[in-house]
């Protein structure tokens, strides 16, 4: 669990600084990516639904988000973790997938 | 209905994290701060990294207009070597105003040479390495060597700024068109976009104006370069039509650029 947790915490760290500080230079179709957001979706989609990783991953990125911009703490931490939460609740009860 | 214990604590852990992480907002600068020091070095050299991986595969990318730009070019040279031959004084007077030029902006202004760490997640905005530790204060504008207008401080950190980039939804100031009396208010659009919005209808304006910053508002010293104009937009019922600004900035190949530091807005 623990190690689970760091693998997180410096994924999403190395992973916001690449993006304001790498990432920035390339633009696909004028836009930037915006990657932390498609890692937890990712993770969330991709994991079984009765592990609860994605909605620490979905704090993780959302609190680094608001470090790395000009928002108030807590304004992206919020959205994401909401965002977790329903993917989670939508495949626990709606979605039945044969991987898992 | 009563939860299962496990999801019980689980609820309980992620409350205890949001209160956390909201009452983090009373000590926002300090948190910020932290991971900013902490995270500069690696990010100068990330960005330094993506400034020569995207110049690379900029220069691949154009590598089927070499040709054309080539000929171009050998055709330029050729008008200039007869240019030189024919008007040999003129070019030298040109030579040492263009260098008087190149340290206009030092002459105006006083300066403070900072580098570009990063540029915000989903905003118009950049983080610059020098802070209210090092003299910088909100309101202060930040240009290029070439007098390029970027954006102005808004937020001042102990040993980082944050700038607004002249391209963010909150940005607007008064401008106007070089060589001409053309006025109107450049309003950020988000995405690099700009609009010369508020341009009387008998004030001319056309593609390839040059958009400079305008003292009026006193937001931004005369004269900083904003960008051209890349499309106009007349509406015959309104007493003022708009354009389209591209920027000329571009924060790809900006890593050093300068503070202004004797002017700040009221």
């Amino acid at each position: 669990m623990i190690k689970r947790v760091l693998i997180i915490l410096t994924a999403f760290y190395l992973l916001a600084l690449l993006q304001t500080s790498f990432f920035v230079h390339f633009r696909l179709w004028g836009i930037f990516p915006n990657f932390i957001l498609i890692l937890t979706l990712l993770i969330n989609v991709f994991e079984k639904p009765q592990k609860n990783t994605g909605i620490f991953a979905g704090f993780i990125g959302g609190f680094l988000l608001d470090i790395f911009s000009s928002n108030l703490i807590g304004f992206y931490t919020l959205i994401l973790l909401t965002l977790s939460f329903l993917i989670k609740i939508i495949f626990r009860k709606y979605v039945r997938a044969p991987a898992w | 209905m009563k939860l299962p214990a496990k999801k019980n604590k689980i609820l309980i852990i992620i409350v205890i994290g949001i209160l956390l992480v909201l009452s983090l907002n009373f000590f926002q600068k300090e948190t910020k701060g932290f991971f900013y020091v902490i995270s500069a070095p690696i990010q100068i050299t990330f960005w330094s990294a993506g400034d020569r991986v995207s110049g690379f595969f900029e220069a691949v990318g154009n590598l089927s207009n070499l040709q054309n730009e080539n000929d171009e070019l050998q055709k330029v040279i050729r008008e200039l070597l007869v240019e030189k031959a024919s008007s040999a004084e003129l070019k030298k007077e040109n030579e040492t105003l263009r260098g008087a030029l190149q340290i206009g902006l030092q002459k105006d202004f006083q300066l403070a040479l900072v580098e570009i760490i990063s540029k915000d997640i989903g905003q118009e905005s950049i983080l610059i390495n020098q802070g209210s530790g090092d003299g910088l204060s909100l309101g202060m504008p930040v240009v290029t060597q070439e007098r390029v207008l970027l954006g102005r401080i808004s937020e001042v950190f102990e040993s980082f700024s944050r700038v607004t980039l002249i391209s963010n939804k909150e940005s607007s100031f008064d401008a106007k068109v070089s060589g001409n009396d053309t006025t109107g208010v450049a309003r950020g659009q988000g995405n690099s976009k700009i609009k010369f919005e508020l341009v009387p209808q008998d004030k001319p304006l056309k593609v390839d104006d040059l958009v400079v910053s305008s003292s009026l508002g006193g937001i931004y010293p005369e004269g900083l370069l904003a960008g051209t104009v890349k499309k106009v937009e007349r509406n015959d019922v309104s007493p003022f039509y708009q354009a389209e600004i591209l920027p000329l900035f571009d924060i790809r190949g900006s890593a050093a650029v300068f503070v202004i530091l004797n002017f700040t807005n009221d």
